[in-house]
Order: C-alpha cells, then sequence, then structure tokens
C-alpha cells in the first residue's frame, strides 16, 4: 500500500488552534515519502500561500480548504465541516472556495463595525447556492456534526434523515462525503473509533462515499500539550474551567498509523482499502494547479478602465513622466537636463522591459489623488532612488541631486513587483483607504492582514491565564522581561538580574515551572490575525476570486494574506503608512496660516537654513523626526551636522547593522579631522568621500562594484544581495576577484575592499530610504526653529514621538512656550495656539468621553457653571474632574460687589464645591426655559470660604486625571530634598567635567535597551527632570544592584559619573538607582513639615 | 464499580492487547477482546515541566478496558480498566495500573 493524504490539517496559522507552521507539516510529509498535503484552517485561507509554496518547492500537491461553520436557517450550528477546492478546474474551485470563506465573515460586519462576537459561519442554503450545479469544493461531514453527534446519542433513523437532507441539499458532483475520523477516544465519546465505525456503516447504508482524516491540529504528539494552552486563549479561561480536547492523538500520523486506524475502524481489511482509496480519489481531485487555478505569480494590476487611461500604458507613463521634467527641473540647466533625460529614458525601458507600467501608473495615480486630498504624503524606500516616482509626484527627494540609484530599487535582473511606500498623515489615513476603495471598486481592493506572532510578554501572559494564574502576579512578571527571546524563557532567568525572583519562585513553586515552560511553547505562534498598519492590495476586477477576504476593524474587507503572500500570489500591495509627524506637521501648517495667516508649503522651504542645524547641533532635539532618541541625540552632539546630506547619513548610521559594523567612530574620526580618511584607492574616492572612507549605504556598494568589476549597476544590486548569503556569497566573490584582477588592481587593494564587501553583508543602508525619512527630520526641525509654539502644538495633538506628552511639554517650559490651563470656554479638542501659548485640550482629560468633548465645543461660549452644567449635561464625574483641573477657573475672579463678603476673591475650592452642589442635585434640570424647576441664581451664588489648593495639590490632580503635569513640573514636588543631597539638574551637565560624581534625579521618559556590538545587554534610561533630558548607561554591575529598581518605578534617583561623548554630549554612566519616593518618604520623615506633601 | 489505583502487572500480546494480569496474588485472564482508547491528563495539576520535547505522555494516557476472570474460575467474569501510565508499548517496561473494577 501507498502513501496516505492527510485532507483535514489545521496550521498554526488556524489562530489559537493549529499548532504546526504549514512549511515544517509539508516538508514531514515529503519527507515520509507522501506527494501531497491538504491545509485546512480554521476560519480561513490564512496558511494556504505559504503551504503551496512550501509544497512547489518540495514538489508535492497542494491541496487547500477551510474548516468552517455551517448553520441552519436560524444561525444554529449544524457542522464544522473541512470544505476542500477541487483542483485542475481553471480556478473554479479555487475561486468558490475564497467566496464561501468570504461569506461565512460577511455576516460579522454590521453597517461598517465590526462585530467580534458573532460568529463566522455560512448557512448550508448559501454554501449550496455557490456551489450550484456545477461544483467546484467537496464538504466533509464529520464527527462535528449533527450525524456525527446523532451516530453517538439519537435514534438510528435521526442520523440517516439528517445525512440525506445533506445529501438532498448538494446535488453537484463530488460536493459532499462523510469524514472518517478516530482518535481513539473512549468508547461512545465523540472522535471514538465507535463514532467513526457507525458513521461509515451509515454513509455506506446510503452509498455516501467516504473518506478518512486524522483532522490534525499539530505535526507531534508532543505539541498537544501546546494546543491545550491555545485552547484555553481561544477559550479566554484557565485550563481545568472548560472541556479540553480528549487526548493528543490529532496529530500528523503517518501513513502506516493511518492504515492501521483504517483496519481498527472497518474491522475487516477490504473496506478498510476500500476507504483508503476514496480518500486517495479525493485527494486527486483536490491537487491544485497553483498557476492556472490560484494565478500564482501573475502579476495583476487594475485595468486601463480602472485607471482612468486610454491607448498604450507605456507611452501614458512616458509622457506623464516627460511633464513631470518641465515642473520639477524648470530651472535646470541644459546639462543636469540632459542627465536627466537620460537617466529617465533608462529607468523607462527597464520599467517597459518589466511590463510595470501600469504599476506605476497605479501609483502614481494614488498618490495625485491624496494630494488632491489635500494630505501631506512622502514616499519612503528604494522607491525614492527613482527618477520616474520623482516626475511622478510619488516622491519628494530628487534622486539625481542626493546621489540615488534607480538600480537598487528596480532592475531587469529581478521581476518581483517592487514597493513603493508612502507616508500620509496618520490622522487621514483612513479617509485614504475609504478614497482608495471608492475610486477603484471594492471588487478591486481589499486591506492587507498581518499575522501577530506570540512575543515574551504576550506568550507569557496567556500562558499564566492558562494555569489560572493571578493578573498581579502576571502583571508582576510581564514588567521584568526585557529583551530576550521567550524561546530561551529559562535561559534568561539564570542570566537577567532582574529574574532573579522568578527564578528563586521557579525553584520553588511548580506552575511557575510550568509557566515558564509553555511560555518557551508559545513563543512566535501566530496569534491572532489584524490589519496590517498600512498595507492596501490592488488588483484587477478579478481580486475577490483570488484572496478571500473578512471585515476589518475598520469595517473595510481585508485579504486573509499577509504581506509574504502578496508575491506568490502576484498581488500589488502598496503601502500607505500613517506617520503621526507628518499629522503633527501639517496641524503645525495649519496653525500658522490661522494665526497668523501666513501660508506655508512646507516641501519647498530652503534645505539649507543655517538656524534649523543650529538648534539641531544643540542636541535639544525633543519633538524632531527620527533623532530625538537618547541615543540619537548623543550622536548628534558628536555629530554635528551642518546640511541635508548629513542627516541622510546620520540616520543611517544609527541602526543595529552599521552599529555592529563598527561604522560609526572612523566615519567620525573623518569627518572631525581625528584620523586621515583612508580611501584604500583612488577609484573609490568619489564614491565614499561623503563618509570620509565608510561604506554606508547600500548604493555604495553597487558603485564600488561598478567601477571595479566593470559591472552594470543592476547586477551590482544582485550580487550585493547575494552578499547577504553566505552559501551564494562564494560565487560574487569569484567575480569580484577575477574582474578587479583584469582590470589592474592590485592585490591588497583586492583584499581589502573585497573584506569591507564581505563584512558588508546585511549592515547597511539604502540612502535612497535615509534621504526620504531626513526630509521630514529636517521639516521637523525646520518647524522646531522658526514656529517652535505651532510645531509644539502640533506634536501635543498628534503625539508622534516615542515620549510621554507630559516630557513634551516640559521641552515647551524649556523653550518658554507657555502651556496654558483647561479653561472650557477655550479648549478644544486640539491643541490651538492663543497668543499668550498652547492652550491645554480637552481630549486630556480622562473619563470625558468623545461626545461631551463635542457638545462643550458646539456649546461655548458658556457665562457660568450652571450655564455650562445645563447646556453640556456632563457626567458627574467630568464636571467634577473639569473643576479639579481648574477647567471653571475663568469663572471665578473678582465676585460681584452685592455678594463679595467677607472673600472677593473665588478660589478654586469655591468652584469645587459649587460644581459639588450641582452633583448633589437629584434630578438635573432641562434647559428649556419654559421649565422654572430651580432657581439658578440662588446657586449662581459661588460658596465662600473654601481655600485654593496647593501647588501640589494642583499637580497631583493634574498627574492623575491627566497624566500631565501643567502646572509645574513633577519633580518640583522633591526640590526640597534634591537640593538637600545636592542633585544635579539636566542642563547643568554639559558644564561639568569628565567623569564628575553626580547624582540626578527625574522621570523615567525612555528606557531602551538596544542591540550592542558585544552581545551584552546595556539599558539606557532617559530622566526628565525639567531643565532637559539626562541619559544614563547601565551596564552590567550596574543593572545587577538596581534593575529591579529601573524597570518598576517612574521617579527615580541615579548615581554615577559623567562621560563626555562629544562637544554638546554628556552622558551618564550609572552606578546604581533608588525609587525617588522611597527616599523621599526617608527623608520626610525626619522633617514633619514636609510629610504628606509629594504626589507623582 | 470500585475506583481504585493499584499496581497489577500485565502481560500482553504481539500486537500489544493485554492477555492476563497479575493481582492481590491471584492471575487473571482476558476472556474477550480488550478494548483500548486514549484518556486525558490534567497535566497543570499534575506535571512538574512540560518543556518541548517532553511527550504526549503528561497529557494522555492508555486505557483497557477487559472482562476477566481468575484462572480458576473462568466463569466468575468481572469487567477492569487498567491504565498504562508509561504510554510505552513494551510490555516489560510498561508500569501498569488498575483504576476500577465493575463488581
Amino acid at each position: 500500500m501507498n502513501g496516505f493524504t492527510h485532507l483535514h490539517v489545521a496550521s498554526a496559522f488556524s489562530g489559537h488552534y493549529g499548532v504546526s507552521r504549514p512549511e515544517t507539516m509539508a516538508e514531514a510529509v515529503a519527507a515520509a515519502g507522501s506527494n501531497a498535503l491538504a491545509i485546512t484552517d480554521r476560519d480561513g485561507l490564512y496558511g494556504s500561500v505559504k503551504h503551496i509554496g512550501a509544497c512547489l518547492q518540495l514538489g508535492i500537491s497542494p491541496i487547500v480548504g477551510v474548516d468552517l461553520a455551517i448553520l441552519d436557517e436560524d444561525g444554529a450550528l449544524l457542522a464544522r465541516s473541512g470544505i476542500l477546492s477541487h483542483g485542475h478546474d481553471r480556478g473554479v474551485g479555487w475561486a468558490k472556495l475564497c467566496e464561501i470563506v468570504s461569506v461565512a465573515h460577511a455576516s460579522r460586519a454590521k453597517s461598517g463595525q465590526l462585530r467580534k462576537e458573532s460568529q463566522v459561519g455560512i448557512k448550508r442554503s448559501q454554501l449550496a447556492k455557490i456551489l450550484g450545479k456545477t461544483g467546484g469544493c467537496t464538504i466533509l461531514i464529520g464527527p462535528d456534526s449533527d450525524v456525527g453527534r446523532a451516530v453517538l446519542a439519537g435514534p438510528k433513523q435521526l442520523a440517516a434523515s439528517l445525512l440525506a437532507a445533506w445529501r438532498e441539499i448538494f446535488k453537484s458532483p463530488g460536493a459532499i462525503g462523510v469524514e472518517i475520523v478516530s482518535h481513539l477516544t473512549e468508547p461512545g465519546t465523540a472522535y471514538s473509533t465507535e463514532q467513526a465505525q457507525r458513521m461509515l456503516s451509515l454513509a455506506d447504508s446510503l452509498s455516501v462515499p467516504t473518506v478518512l482524516t486524522n483532522a490534525v491540529r499539530y505535526l507531534e504528539p508532543d505539541e498537544a500539550l501546546t494546543a491545550d494552552v491555545l485552547d484555553s486563549a481561544r477559550h479566554l479561561e484557565p485550563l481545568g474551567l472548560f472541556t479540553p480536547q480528549p487526548n493528543a492523538q490529532a496529530w500528523l500520523k503517518p501513513a502506516i498509523a493511518m492504515q492501521a486506524l483504517a483496519i481498527e475502524i472497518c474491522g475487516e481489511a477490504s473496506r478498510a482499502v476500500q476507504l483508503l482509496d476514496t480518500t486517495e480519489r479525493l485527494a486527486d481531485r483536490c491537487r491544485l494547479d497553483p498557476v492556472n487555478d490560484c494565478a500564482w505569480g501573475k502579476p495583476k494590476t487594475p485595468e486601463k478602465s480602472a485607471l482612468g487611461i486610454d491607448g498604450n500604458p507605456f507611452e501614458v507613463l512616458w509622457q506623464k513622466a516627460h511633464a513631470g521634467i518641465d515642473y520639477y527641473y524648470r530651472s535646470a540647466n541644459a546639462a543636469l537636463l540632459s542627465q536627466v533625460h537620460h537617466r529617465l529614458g533608462q529607468e523607462l525601458i527597464t520599467i517597459n522591459k518589466l511590463g510595470f507600467a501600469t504599476y506605476f501608473l497605479t501609483v502614481a495615480d494614488v498618490a495625485q489623488m491624496i494630494r488632491d486630498m489635500n494630505i501631506r504624503s512622502q514616499a519612503r524606500g528604494s522607491g525614492a532612488g527613482s527618477l520616474t516616482n520623482y516626475l511622478l509626484g510619488i516622491s519628494g527627494v530628487d534622486p539625481i541631486e542626493h546621489d540615488l540609484l534607480f538600480e537598487r530599487f528596480l532592475s531587469t535582473e529581478r521581476s518581483t513587483l517592487p514597493d513603493i511606500d508612502i507616508d500620509v498623515e496618520s490622522a487621514r489615513r483612513h479617509d485614504i483607504y475609504r478614497a482608495i476603495f471608492k475610486r477603484y471598486g471594492s471588487n478591486r481592493v481589499t486591506l492587507l492582514s498581518m499575522q501577530s506572532k506570540y512575543r515574551g510578554r504576550g506568550a507569557m501572559r496567556d500562558s499564566g491565564m492558562a494555569l489560572g494564574l493571578e493578573d498581579e502576579e502576571i502583571d508582576d512578571i510581564a514588567k521584568n522581561m526585557w529583551r530576550f527571546s521567550a524561546r530561551s524563557f529559562r535561559g534568561a532567568l539564570g542570566t537577567k538580574p532582574e529574574l532573579s525572583a522568578l527564578a528563586t519562585a521557579v525553584e520553588e513553586d511548580r506552575r511557575m515551572n510550568l509557566l515558564v515552560d509553555i511560555t518557551e511553547r508559545l513563543d512566535r505562534l501566530p496569534r491572532h490575525i489584524s490589519m496590517h498598519p498600512c498595507g492596501v492590495i490592488l488588483g484587477d476586477s478579478t481580486l475577490l476570486q483570488r484572496t478571500s477576504v473578512e471585515p476589518s476593524g475598520l469595517g473595510l474587507p481585508m485579504s486573509q494574506f499577509d504581506k509574504d503572500d502578496m508575491d506568490p500570489m502576484g498581488l500589488l500591495k502598496l503601502d500607505v503608512l500613517g506617520v503621526r509627524m507628518q499629522s503633527a506637521m501639517a496641524y503645525a501648517v495649519r496653525e500658522i496660516s490661522r494665526v497668523r495667516g501666513e501660508k506655508l508649503d512646507l516641501d519647498n522651504i530652503p534645505r539649507d537654513d543655517p538656524e534649523t542645524f543650529k538648534t539641531i547641533r544643540t542636541t535639544n532635539t525633543l519633538g524632531i523626526f527620527q533623532i530625538e532618541s537618547p541615543g540619537q541625540r548623543e550622536l548628534t552632539g558628536k555629530h554635528q551636522p551642518t546640511e541635508f546630506n548629513d542627516l541622510t547619513i546620520q540616520i543611517s548610521l544609527f541602526r543595529p547593522g552599521p552599529m555592529k559594523g563598527n561604522m560609526i567612530a572612523p566615519y567620525l574620526d573623518g569627518r572631525h579631522g581625528f584620523a586621515k580618511a583612508d580611501f584604500i584607492h583612488e577609484d573609490l574616492v568619489p564614491i565614499l568621500k561623503e563618509t570620509w572612507g565608510v561604506v554606508i549605504f547600500h548604493e555604495h556598494v553597487l558603485r564600488i562594484l561598478n567601477v571595479m568589476t566593470g559591472c552594470t549597476l543592476a547586477k551590482a544590486d544582485e550580487m550585493r544581495r547575494s552578499l547577504e548569503n553566505p552559501r551564494v556569497a562564494t560565487t560574487v566573490k569569484k567575480f569580484f576577484h577575477e574582474k578587479t584582477r583584469e582590470r589592474g588592481y592590485s592585490e591588497p587593494v583586492i583584499k581589502r575592499v573585497w573584506e569591507i564587501l564581505e563584512g558588508f553583508g546585511s549592515f547597511g543602508f539604502c540612502k535612497a530610504h535615509g534621504a526620504a525619512f531626513a526630509l521630514p527630520t529636517y521639516q521637523s526641525a525646520w518647524l522646531k526653529t522658526h514656529f517652535p509654539t505651532e510645531f509644539l502644538a502640533g506634536l501635543f495633538t498628534h503625539d508622534p514621538g516615542m515620549y510621554p506628552k507630559r516630557l513634551l511639554m516640559a521641552e515647551a517650559r524649556r523653550l518658554g512656550v507657555k502651556v496654558l490651563p483647561l479653561d472650557v470656554n477655550k479648549s478644544s479638542d486640539e491643541y490651538l495656539v492663543e497668543p499668550e501659548g498652547i492652550r491645554l485640550a480637552l481630549t486630556e482629560v480622562q473619563g470625558v468621553s468623545e461626545n461631551e468633548v463635542a457638545r462643550i465645543i458646539e456649546e461655548q461660549p458658556f457665562k457660568d457653571i450652571a450655564d455650562f452644567y445645563l447646556r453640556v449635561k456632563p457626567t458627574r464625574r467630568t464636571l467634577e474632574r473639569l473643576a479639579l483641573l481648574g477647567a471653571f477657573d475663568s469663572f471665578g475672579g473678582k465676585r460681584r460687589s452685592d455678594e463679595a463678603g467677607e472673600d472677593p476673591e473665588v478660589t478654586r475650592g469655591d468652584i469645587i464645591a459649587r460644581v459639588r452642589q450641582l452633583n448633589a442635585i437629584k434630578n438635573r434640570p432641562a434647559s428649556e426655559a419654559n421649565q422654572p424647576t430651580l432657581d439658578f441664581q440662588v446657586l449662581e451664588r459661588l460658596p465662600t470660604g473654601n481655600i485654593e489648593p496647593t501647588m501640589a495639590e494642583k499637580v497631583s490632580a493634574e498627574l492623575s486625571l491627566m497624566k500631565l503635569d501643567v502646572s509645574e513640573h513633577v519633580i518640583e514636588l522633591y526640590r526640597p530634598m534634591l537640593e538637600d543631597m545636592g542633585v544635579v539638574n539636566a542642563n547643568e551637565l554639559v558644564g561639568l567635567r569628565n567623569k564628575t560624581e553626580v547624582l540626578i534625579a527625574g522621570v523615567r521618559v525612555a528606557t531602551q535597551t538596544p542591540p550592542m556590538r558585544s552581545g551584552k545587554r546595556v539599558v539606557f534610561i532617559s530622566l526628565d527632570d525639567g531643565t532637559g533630558c539626562s541619559d544614563s548607561t547601565f551596564f552590567d554591575e550596574a543593572q545587577a544592584r538596581c534593575s529591579h529598581i529601573l524597570f518598576n518605578n517612574r521617579l527615580l534617583l541615579i548615581s554615577g559619573k559623567t562621560r563626555r561623548t562629544g562637544v554638546r554630549g554628556v552622558s551618564i554612566m550609572a552606578e546604581n538607582a533608588w525609587d525617588l519616593r522611597e527616599l523621599w518618604e526617608q527623608w520626610a520623615k525626619a522633617r514633619p513639615q514636609f510629610r504628606e506633601r509629594a504626589a507623582g | 464499580m470500585r475506583r481504585m489505583d493499584e499496581n497489577v502487572s500485565v502481560s500482553i500480546n504481539r500486537t500489544g492487547e493485554p492477555v492476563g494480569f497479575l493481582w492481590r496474588n491471584s492471575t487473571y485472564r482476558v476472556r474477550t477482546k480488550p478494548i483500548r482508547w486514549f484518556a486525558r491528563r490534567d497535566w497543570w495539576l499534575e506535571a512538574a515541566r512540560v518543556q518541548r520535547g517532553v511527550g504526549a505522555g503528561v497529557l494522555e494516557v492508555e486505557v483497557w478496558r477487559m472482562v476477566a476472570s481468575k484462572a480458576e474460575d473462568p466463569d466468575q467474569k468481572t469487567q477492569f480498566e487498567i491504565l498504562n501510565t508509561t504510554a510505552s508499548t513494551d510490555g516489560e517496561k510498561a508500569i501498569w495500573r488498575l483504576v476500577k473494577v465493575y463488581d
């Protein structure tokens, strides 16, 4: 007897159900000699493209289906069934499978909202309608069906009539089969041999074909334990509180075991042979022909009609690009123009050869649409290296000016669709998606999905939940999980000081031991599917016959395929990425226009403004795109950029690759004249002079290969890609050595250049990408320099950076920009610029609903608190919070003379008392004038004699209700102690000598554990103390002393020595750290006047 | 039916089916074809470790239900349930526990 084909197999992409990766399972069956394997993920085709790809590579036949709930007319579950697509039918089966899955999900979307609670499933009648008379798929009725349940529990006739009903409804050829499964469970229960036997004889009596499967959930029996934990995550209940899988038999059993099962079920050999035979016949019918069934690898772009073009797409592209020359190079001289024409000619030839004209026209069309919507946009990535993209308005960086190469982006040596990513204002991203759907039609567009994976903390949390640990226990462990792969959780226990408490617990507590084991098991498994943050798939009108879709959180349909599936399926993906900084800058530009009446075109400001570079060089770069992190601040201090290209280089240098490759120090030494730049050979001087002889960019490698070997830039990029793969690198090495010798380079030169190229591997960065990033970096720095108030208002409103907003407020204080308190008559849902400063937005107050904010804005202005109370109808909580935060303070001032009494000044205390009076009213009076239920004049008399809250109380209210300290910096509350201890301010550090012993304090605003050359972990902590930001570095020894403090506290005191890192750069080599609040308690104990004071 | 948890030594045939066992100093012979299935265990309550590769034995256990009688009293048939706690098919190495007797 030959192999056995498994027809019911859930992969790990069956979220919280399957355990093994499709590729691993395909490899296992191919190695065991099978020539086909099915994938039937739960509720979707999530793993199918990976499965098909793996099968093609292994030379076995892919089979694809879905495991889906089939419902009766009332929506009750009839069966959970495998539905398999037939193959070699020119895509009929595949298209129907896509449609079935999409319909099963469609019911979850109602009026643009995703209903999470509703079940995925398809009504049997809908399913019959899709299959029609011609069919295209086979439905397997198995143990988890009405028939399967009836053979166990019901009278015999019931099961027979239920199966007859299925046969009656599905008339197309081969539409149904009975699935025989035994997981060897207790006789009389589901998935027992007894149930399988009854199913078999029932099917035989009605002449319905039978197939044997093992309803597989995992490759190996051992993985059943992981399946238990996934079940717990799916049920959202700890193990023991739901009905678990009956045993560990749902594995991908080898042919011999499946044959033994067949005999055990059938009892006699001949029936068993027949069962195995019908199984193989169904398998044969379902073997897919990926190219003709799924349009595998065939690029599909919108039709000309959908793009609104007539004639040959290439001619249209040619015309559009040349029209761009007149606009973008209107003041260019003849030499530049001829360079532009030559370059464009070459690019267009390549694009035409690859047949990508429609692709470029599509992207240009989307870019134009975004501009027409008045939304800021900017291409990023290697696409910025294309002159065509620049001329079509897709990219804002001139590739000729910045010396960027097209070949890095696209060449005839490769034929995969290129990636063009467009960054847009994050706040408008969804508007753009909707516009794309509208423009091209929902039959040609879907969103892209992504499978998020279990990572350290997530894996530990779900494992902890499965074991029934308390939430606090889980939180405590999660807090101390920093930068290690959960797959090596147990190893980390011994080496990470902050995990030492857990390590002890593991020795004493069996559950903790299990927690570590199952966390390691969950790590990296797919966790759930969600909308990709930026991907949109554009296709032709057959798109929905190629991919199944489900509603996204946004309500728009989303493909069940992820980004890795795009290329194999020939689908065109456009990344429209929401960038908060673009929103922040757009907001600043609008505020400049609103407040000053100045119209500003940010894309046309001069890119050599000395003031802007001066700002950057101070290292006060908080809020500036890409260069605000502690590490970038330190690098800025050392680097001291003076021109746009410096920003491109700096952004590219601060990457894991160049850091590991030790590129930063030689570059800085060359730049500052500490060392003479070494160009190795005079031919390399023009290429490397911008980086003082250091190879940083992909473009450098391309040009070096081009100059030294004489190969084309396109070929050079292919070689650069091969360098990343050590196995192919040897052919490149041979080529490089031969050609350079032929061209007369000396052996030492060849040797040294090769060492650099070989070591370069994955280290380098695409310059086009760096330049595309540098543009918003420069633009945001320019805004911060010239319009700090408007720029900060944009940052506050759109919160683009890595730091908490309260740190940006400290930066505003440092810049002398006032943050004005909440005021119900002036605050809005955005941070508005006023003559005196920036007004705090209402949206910061926690617990205030969107509707309340909208009502406040609509009803403004208010004449007093009662007026506000009547018209806004706030909840009691909102009213009280607004009062505590001083939003009604402007109604205070002096009392009217007739009620002045002894307290002429109204305090916030009086206002709070007043609000509490209002909140005490049981039935809120209506605001209609004809309902004089209450005499508000009486109530309008403000209470008197309540004291003004202290500054400490105000800051404490701000921190607890807004997570912001507006009135003064929270650290001020600790000032007496800090002065007593001689703590240094962050802005004083720059004046100190190297290696000065210091104490610094502040709020922890950033914690980073970046990858280091040595592989050792280093922790960077940034503290904000209101005068600026200090950066401390903790190495192993210091971490051992205090890592439990570092990760668990917000307010810290750190001791250490200063370390000068450049002209303006000072950081601290930390020695120890303490919890500031704990220190305060000890300090204040001896000083009664300070007790009760500190908050935060 | 009585629940218990006692060691028994079991002899099996070539296909792994129990054919007889020794319990409380009496030898029993299996009289009808025994039925086998796999039951699960609540490993989260009992296991010390569940690391990758620990094996399915932590999760499931092989159960045999059989009708047997003492060699000297063949007509006095009783139903028994015996666990193979090691999931080992090697009769020598397997550790068997008698868990149910249907008196």
